[in-house]
């Protein structure tokens, strides 16, 4: 891979960044919880997903231990255990949540990006198994596409370093598999 | 000896290679951001059962890991953005010093720190292993039961900034362990009438999902506001492998006492290397004779966080080589790849394959040697890597990742239940649960069923059996105070009539 000076970088996008020391607005100062979830109603729907989940399956946890009784040494003893502290966590997290509401940092958050980005994923995974596309093929067009959807500059300034990848990483992963560490990749319509 | 024929196992050819293999990928995977040492040996399984080498595997294995401890440094000092979390302590101090210039000092100082601490820690590794694997002859399954929930209460109390959602993740590792044929009487539990769920969800695309696809998931969503700057390596000065003399005596005293808290911390079930790291940074700060430099470049706050951390790892290999008790997620990880070669850690291991467990501890010795070599005059080659644009990188990993599920089982359901908990995961990590808990459920749960089950089968069906042994009882009460542990510091500080301490909380590993 060619080096790219530091002026022709992409954002490094690493998760939240430490606190900088000289930064009080960084250290979460004025935050009942430093670090902790967005305000609006983002952790209220998640809590009551939480609480919804966990309830479905307590419910077919405590089914089945009806339909074929519950013992201390059985088999269904443990799902009911941990799918009722689900239950009781999820309530704690949900009762937090609302007695906490509009406290906290705002973290913008962009849903397009990932919901394409789980298109292209899921695209890929059933090229690779249910078409004679092949491993190299599905491979280089999948890793255009992802680099395109996660890249903030112009196509035309990336174009040839994101082909060079996309061949290359396709290209040495499926020789390093199939003739290296043995492994069967789906050759595809290309002649390998 | 056992030791000596242990370095006899590593000094061969092809061992030596698996160990400079484990520590370059180790390396390479510490200073890249988004991929850490749990999720590469995740997808490294598949590969390494082809090899059909355990020992050699596994010493790869150990080798990514330590690496990962040492690489994780250079981004946080470079970068201010850590590329492991046990790394986030280094890089407040650390971070500070590379924009005054002093970037090598720093990753000097980690390096060699590292290496001391590494190569201390593992000594004391090599004298506490055989005694404990001794000691834990005696435990019988009412004890390993009692020990796998003082393992996961610690960790789900220490790890993230609040109980309740460590307990979530937890839980959620737990039901996720559940999935699948109950191996005691066969019944199927959650399988949702989906015939390959019978055989549980894989320990590889649990990570999966967790770390590559989450992760990438989670960052493509807030890609636009991140920095990006990458502080530059001044010219080397004087001084002997870049450190002046007055660094080298400011920075020995932290590096002992970053070891003496890592290893101890690595041993016990919390959580592996951030606790340490954290408690070594306050103890240098508090102690340092320049209270003025903190905040500007102290060198003590990166030679001790970055002791800490290496030497915490040869702590973590204490319980999972000697008792097959995972104390972080990538202990979680190798503890698997024992059982893929059908190797269970604990005391037999030590008596069964003595070859392996020698020849691991002593290829510590030498890939902290290794370690040394790549990361003080190789350091170029990593500052490069840090340089590798974040679309491709992310791409990448999601190549790999893809490759680790399907390519390998060749089943579709597999990769979209990777998916599945990648979308869970990224909403974890946007609502703050941590991730680390998710992988100690998921591994100690179906080991403390088991256990459980079998304690009342050999007390029949006797409750009491928990109770009456006096070592099961002490673990137990452990894992009680031990969900009280992190608010220890605010209740010292409320009993000395003083009110706003944090409690001690800590990042998540990857």
């Amino acid at each position: 891979m060619s080096a790219v000076t530091p002026s022709e970088r992409e954002p490094s996008a690493v998760g939240p960044g430490v606190p900088d020391p000289q930064d009080p607005e960084a250290a979460g100062v004025g935050t009942a919880e430093p670090g902790a979830a967005t305000a609006g109603p983002g952790p209220l729907v998640a809590g009551a997903v939480l609480l919804l989940a966990g309830a479905a399956l307590l419910a077919m946890s405590i089914a089945s231990a009806v339909q074929s009784g519950v013992t201390l040494g059985g088999p269904t003893l443990a799902p009911i255990i941990v799918t009722g502290l689900w239950v009781v966590v999820a309530l704690a997290y949900l009762a937090g949540r609302i007695r906490a509401r509009g406290i906290g940092r705002g973290i913008p958050m962009t849903w397009r990006t990932p919901a394409l980005l789980l298109v292209a994923l899921v695209g890929y995974s059933v090229m690779l198994k249910y078409t004679v596309v092949g491993y190299v093929l599905s491979t280089m067009l999948f890793v255009l596409v992802a680099a395109r959807l996660m890249s903030t500059r112009p196509l035309r300034t990336v174009i040839v370093r994101d082909l060079m990848t996309a061949v290359g990483l396709s290209l040495g992963i499926y020789l390093l598999f199939t003739r290296l560490l043995g492994i069967v990749l789906p050759a595809g319509v290309l002649p390998l | 000896m056992d030791l000596v024929s242990g370095f006899g196992t590593v000094l061969s050819p092809q061992n030596l290679l698996y160990a400079a293999i484990g520590v370059t990928i180790g390396t390479l995977v510490g200073v890249l951001p988004g991929i850490g040492p749990a999720l590469t040996i995740a997808l490294l399984l598949p590969v390494a059962l082809r090899l059909d080498d355990p020992t050699g595997t596994l010493i790869m294995f150990a080798g990514i890991y330590a690496g990962a401890m040492y690489g994780g440094s250079t981004t946080s000092i470079l970068l201010n953005t850590p590329g492991e979390s046990a790394s986030v302590a280094t890089s407040i101090e650390g971070y500070q010093m590379a924009r005054r210039g002093r970037a090598r000092a720093a990753l000097a100082t980690a390096a060699i720190g590292s290496f001391v601490a590494g190569t201390i820690s593992t000594v004391l590794l090599t004298f506490a292993a055989a005694p404990m694997a001794s000691l834990a002859i005696t435990f019988r399954a009412s004890d390993y039961f009692a020990l796998a929930v003082l393992a996961m209460v610690t960790v789900t109390a220490m790890v993230g900034a609040s109980l309740v959602r460590g307990l979530m993740s937890l839980t959620f590792g737990l039901f996720l362990g559940l999935i699948g044929i109950d191996s005691l009487t066969g019944q199927a539990r959650f399988t949702f009438g989906v015939p390959s769920l019978l055989d549980g969800v894989d320990i590889v695309t649990i990570i999966v999902g967790l770390f590559a696809i989450g992760e990438t998931l989670y960052i493509v969503s807030r890609l636009k506001d991140l920095p990006s700057k990458v502080e530059p390596l001044e010219p080397a000065a004087g001084g002997f492998a870049w450190l002046s003399r007055s660094d080298w005596s400011r920075s020995w005293r932290p590096w002992l006492r970053g070891t003496a808290l890592g290893f101890p911390f690595g041993a016990l079930p919390s959580g592996g290397a951030e606790i340490p790291t954290f408690v070594s940074y306050t103890l240098e700060k508090r102690r340092s004779k320049h209270p003025h430099e903190w905040g500007r470049g102290a060198i003590e706050g990166v030679a001790g966080p970055e002791a800490a951390n290496n030497a915490s790892f040869s702590g973590v290999l204490v319980p999972l080589l000697t008792l097959g008790i995972p104390t972080s997620a990538t202990a979680a990880v190798m503890l698997a790849a024992f059982g893929y070669f059908d190797l269970s850690p604990g005391p037999q291991l030590f008596e069964k394959s003595p070859d392996l467990v020698w020849g691991l501890i002593a290829s510590l010795f030498i890939g902290n040697v290794m370690l040394l070599a790549l990361n003080l005059p190789l350091i170029r080659i990593w500052v490069k890597v840090l340089q590798i644009p974040r679309p491709l990188l992310y791409t990448g990993i999601l190549v790999f990742a893809t490759l680790g599920v399907y390519a390998v089982s060749g089943n579709i359901v597999d990769v979209f239940i990777a998916f599945a908990i990648g979308v869970i995961a990224m909403f974890m990590r946007h609502f703050d649960f941590p991730i680390a808990p998710v992988i100690l459920g998921v591994i100690l749960g179906p080991m403390m069923e088991i256990q459980f089950r079998r304690a009342l089968l050999l007390s029949d069906n006797d409750l009491s059996i928990f109770v009456r042994r006096p070592l099961t009882l002490i673990l137990l009460l452990l894992a009680v105070a031990a969900l009280g542990l992190p608010h220890l510091p605010r209740l010292i500080a409320r009993m000395r009539g003083r009110g706003d301490v944090q409690r001690l909380s800590f990042g998540d590993e990857d």
